[in-house]
């Protein structure tokens, strides 16, 4: 019946006596929350999903040759005396091969790395993709589908036929599923690819792949790494990239850094080359966040405006427990006590509604093929979220109520009785 | 027999809206046991006497000294402590929370104090409340019982934690003369019985004559004491 602080009981007789304020106050900060865990949530969902799946096409780490541009012509190389102008026009770049040179010397060497978990020589070409009168310009990738499948996971995302083909039967090939619709083709059909050299080779195709980025999906092919060597006329050492899974994909950028350094070449990492999408993602964040703040914010002066109305309704009770020596700081925690109860039950009751919203439009069927494809929604829905979420609200409210609670706080307890 | 509260050249002046000298060089005591009643016009600065000495007002020069102690040199806390123990209040409106029940009225000084256990706490609270008459309306809420009721529960609030001292402003002035006379003789009841020090400010003369003292204001000076 009496609590040994009758604070919380205060509070809570404040807040029956205005229930109608309180429920919108409440409602407010619930609207605040479920917004946040949705919105934020299918953000980062979204966002997770998609670095997801770069990360699973996206090499952590990408070693490669780069043709050498502006050089300097082999006149200014040879002759340094500086009281001389050399003008070369109309300078050509060297003919000379994108080829990582002893490329599987260094796969060998990067094999024994113990933060490597994979390795995969890659030589890729543009092409012409041919069956019958149908053309398509695409890209082929010359690979070790073992080694790429360790990378990349390839397997996982075969929509027909099998991967293991492709080192079986020596002229498979394996299209993204969007290349295939484009082309009209099937499984088991022929097909031809022709490369800019001109060679043109006929392939079978061993299987159909979907990798969920629909611009790979509809411009690439795998065909072993063999063929790609005949398509560009070229010895089997030949290699273009050296394509490098870690332990830790975190730490891509250090270690991109310490292979440049090691073995002379270009390096990139995933964050590197996709950094064009993550700088989207951050303005995407920006907004979503900037919404967020605006809906608690104004949900924050339902719970103020509740209190003020609250404290100048109740100042008798304010006035008598000051004088029967309740503290300021009593009359604070009050109010305080006031806005954490409306925090608290809205904020739970936001996160309970957040949560269903995300269930139900989880389970709708979207088939989005844009960016990426995907069939569902994906929404954020770990702990940590949710946690974060609640802590966002319950600090809002904070806010909302600490401003009110101070003013009544302060009030002059003399003031309140004379003016009656 | 000590003095409860003493004043020294006691002076406390208003400054909004215009410079206004409300209490000039007081000097006054009270002793324990006291039961003293405070009359003057109005505008005399009874009332502004009374919340000084209460300790609620601290906007003053001059020294108060309650219990020996001097109220200028405590701060805002300690004041609050000092009125949560050691004085009670009976106000004019009776500032009871009107959605609890009298006896949870009755038991907030005391569970602020938090001297004894809850257990304790009700025991007193009945033990007071059957002092004022008021047993069997204990479990009723506030709002629910009549002005006279409703003073005599903030009586048994202000006796909850044994004060030295009790103040009243006006306590009287929102009651029939009937309800009154039953507060007076309660007040007094409690001088003779518990020697219980008791201050009332009051405009109501045949109040304040049946009292042990009558402190005459005006013009915020002392003019009969």
């Amino acid at each position: 019946m009496i609590q040994k602080t009758p604070v919380i009981r205060i509070a809570l007789t404040h807040l029956l006596a205005k229930k109608r304020q309180t429920i919108v106050a409440m409602l407010g900060v619930t609207f605040g929350i479920a917004i946040f865990i949705f919105q934020a949530g299918l953000m980062s969902g979204f966002q997770a999903y998609f670095i997801d799946e770069t990360v699973n096409t996206t090499a952590n780490i990408r070693i490669y040759n780069e043709a050498e541009k502006n050089r300097k012509s082999i006149l200014a190389k040879r002759d340094t005396a500086s009281n001389k102008w050399i003008v070369v026009q109309n300078q050509k770049p060297k003919d000379e091969l994108n080829k990582v040179k002893n490329g599987y010397q260094i796969i060998a060497a990067l094999e024994k790395d113990p933060r490597v978990s994979g390795v995969s020589p890659f030589l890729g070409s543009q092409a012409i993709f041919k069956v019958g009168i149908a053309q398509i310009a695409g890209r082929v990738s010359g690979v070790d589908i073992i080694k790429e499948n360790i990378l990349f996971d390839v397997s996982k995302n075969m929509r027909q036929g099998d991967i293991t083909k492709l080192q079986t039967i020596p002229n498979g090939i394996i299209l993204g599923d969007g290349l295939a619709d484009l082309l009209g083709a099937k499984m088991h059909d022929n097909i031809s690819i022709t490369s800019p050299l001109g060679v043109t080779l006929e392939m079978k195709i061993v299987g159909i792949n979907h990798s969920g980025l629909t611009e790979v999906d509809k411009s690439r092919a795998y065909i072993n790494i063999r063929n790609a060597q005949k398509l560009l006329k070229v010895d089997g050492s030949y290699i273009t990239d050296i394509n490098i899974k870690l332990k830790d994909f975190n730490q891509a950028e250090a270690l991109a850094k310490f292979y440049h350094q090691k073995f002379g070449f270009k390096t990139v990492d995933w964050k590197e080359a996709n950094a064009s999408v993550f700088s989207v993602f951050k303005i995407q964040n920006m907004v979503t966040y900037l919404i967020i703040a605006s809906i608690l914010i104004v949900s924050g002066f339902g719970i103020f405006n509740i209190l003020m109305m609250i404290i100048y309704e109740k100042m008798p009770d304010i006035a008598i427990l000051k004088a029967i020596g309740y503290k300021d700081i009593d009359i604070k925690k009050i109010f305080l006590t006031e806005s954490l109860i409306i925090g608290v039950l809205g904020g739970l009751l936001g996160l309970i509604i957040g949560f269903l919203m995300q269930k139900i439009v989880g389970s709708i069927r979207m088939d989005i093929k844009g960016f990426v494809s995907m069939e569902y929604l994906r929404f954020n829905t770990s702990p940590g979220f949710y946690l974060f979420a609640y802590i966002f609200g319950l600090v809002a409210t904070s806010i909302a109520g600490y401003i009110p609670a101070r003013k009544a706080a302060k009030m002059d307890a003399i003031d309140i009785i004379r003016s009656k | 027999m000590g003095n409860i509260i003493e004043t020294k050249n006691l002076s406390k002046s208003f400054h909004d809206p215009v410079e206004f000298q409300a209490l000039k060089n007081i000097n006054v005591s009270i002793k324990q046991g006291e039961f003293a009643a405070i009359v003057g016009s109005s505008g005399s600065g009874k009332s502004t006497l009374l919340y000084v000495l209460s300790t609620l007002d601290t906007d003053y020069t001059g020294h108060i000294f309650f219990d020996g102690d001097d109220l200028s040199l405590k701060s805002k806390n300690d004041l609050a402590e000092i009125r949560n123990e050691k004085i009670g209040f009976v106000f004019q409106f009776h500032y009871l929370l009107p959605e609890f029940t009298v006896l949870e009225n009755v038991c907030l000084p005391a569970l602020k104090l938090a001297k004894y256990s809850e257990a304790e706490i009700r025991e007193r609270a009945y033990q007071k409340l059957d002092l004022l008459g008021l047993r069997d309306q204990a479990l009723k809420k506030a709002n629910k019982l009549s002005g006279g009721q409703q003073q005599r529960v903030a009586i048994a609030r202000a006796l909850i934690n044994d004060p030295k001292i009790i103040f009243g402003d006006e306590p009287t002035g929102n009651l029939d003369s009937k309800n009154s006379q039953n507060v007076f003789e309660i007040f007094k009841e409690l001088k003779e019985q518990f020697n219980q020090s008791i201050v009332v400010v009051t405009h109501d003369m045949n109040f304040a004559e049946r009292t042990d003292r009558i402190i005459t204001l005006s013009d915020g000076e002392v003019v009969s004491q």
